[in-house]
């Protein structure tokens, strides 16, 4: 709490815009907010109950149980804007959760990894059905397989238009470069 | 990590410490940006009011940020900013609401993305 109260702030004039960044266990969503953020990247906790529904209304809710899952959060603020950068999963079981953080966001970064790149079906799935905008980008670690982004673009089924690009997680200027590829790409669509 | 049991037991008597009421229709989402009312009076409040306000005395942060911070989850903080902000003691800037991005705001990101 400490570190709280002697970080930047934004104004009440910047206006707040989300961001999601989605993948599988271990892709390196937490790398990648932590190389973003201008504040140490926080953890919340999102409760739900066993069956994935949102615990919004407390007073409301009765004797099912909760659990929860992590999320990681970060912030950046830039001139008129701050965006904040929302880690998560994006498992099917959590879809609640997940209409709900995409919800208003600007768009989904989805972090993929070669070496296990069905992990990233479930994700893509989820993104298409909330019909969010998105780009995806390849983490590279030592002992992923050298295969060219056509057939990794390929294996995902990804629309030629989709942005696809290698990324390092742990690199902050890589981390923006896709970044500014997503929203480059959102702000296609929206003129289109 | 509390049971959820508990846990559902502990939130409205966080409401009730407060002394806040949740209203019925509430806008506040994880981006909202909150921050203290310039005439608010921010005393007499009991935890966990009080501690969101200490929070908020630099300026505004986003209602993500208060949950962290304060160690509650979001669900629990969203009501007490609701309850807050219904009594005037906190004052929201609510992220745009449109499905669609407006194109100022992805120029604003882009150009800022851009000059890092
Ligand atoms: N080589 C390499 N390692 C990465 C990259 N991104 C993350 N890592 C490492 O992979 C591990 C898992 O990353 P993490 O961010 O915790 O994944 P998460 O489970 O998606 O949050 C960590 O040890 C990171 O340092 C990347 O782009 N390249
Ligand atoms: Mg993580």
């Amino acid at each position: 709490m400490a570190s709280a109260l002697s970080d930047s702030r934004v104004s009440a004039e910047h206006i707040p815009v989300k961001l999601v960044i989605a993948g599988p266990f271990g892709v390196g969503k937490t790398t990648i907010v932590g190389a973003l953020s201008e504040i140490k990247p926080l953890n919340t906790e999102e409760v739900l109950t066993q069956a994935g529904t949102l615990v919004d209304d407390l007073t409301g809710v009765n004797e099912k149980t909760t659990t929860t899952t992590a999320i990681d959060f970060g912030r950046l603020t830039l001139p008129g804007v701050v965006l904040y950068l929302f880690g998560a999963p994006g498992q099917t079981r959590f879809q609640v959760l997940w209409d709900e953080l995409v919800r208003g966001a600007l768009g989904v970064l989805v972090l993929a990894d070669t070496r296990r790149i069905d992990e990233s079906f479930a994700v893509l799935d989820l993104v298409e059905n909330a019909g969010i905008r998105y780009a995806v980008a390849v983490n590279h670690f030592p002992d992923s397989p050298d295969y060219p982004l056509e057939s990794v673009r390929q294996a995902l089924d990804l629309d030629p238009r989709t942005p696809l690009m290698v990324c390092d997680a742990r690199d902050p200027a890589s981390a923006r470069a896709s970044l500014i590829a997503l929203v480059e790409h959102v702000r296609e669509l929206v003129l289109s | 990590m509390t049971s959820g049991r508990q846990r559902r037991r502990v939130v409205p008597d966080y409401m009730a410490a407060a002394r806040l009421t949740v209203p019925e229709h509430i806008s506040v989402q994880r981006t909202t940006l909150v921050y203290i009312a310039p005439d608010a009076a921010t005393n007499g409040l009991d935890p966990p009011g009080s501690h969101l306000l200490a929070l908020l005395r630099d300026g505004p942060l986003s209602v993500y940020e208060c949950a962290a911070h304060l160690g509650l989850p979001y669900c629990v903080v969203r009501l007490l900013v609701a309850g807050l902000v219904g009594g005037g003691t906190l004052l929201t800037r609510d992220p745009p609401a449109t499905d669609l991005p407006d194109i100022e705001i992805l120029e604003l990101v882009l150009n800022g993305l851009r000059a890092l």
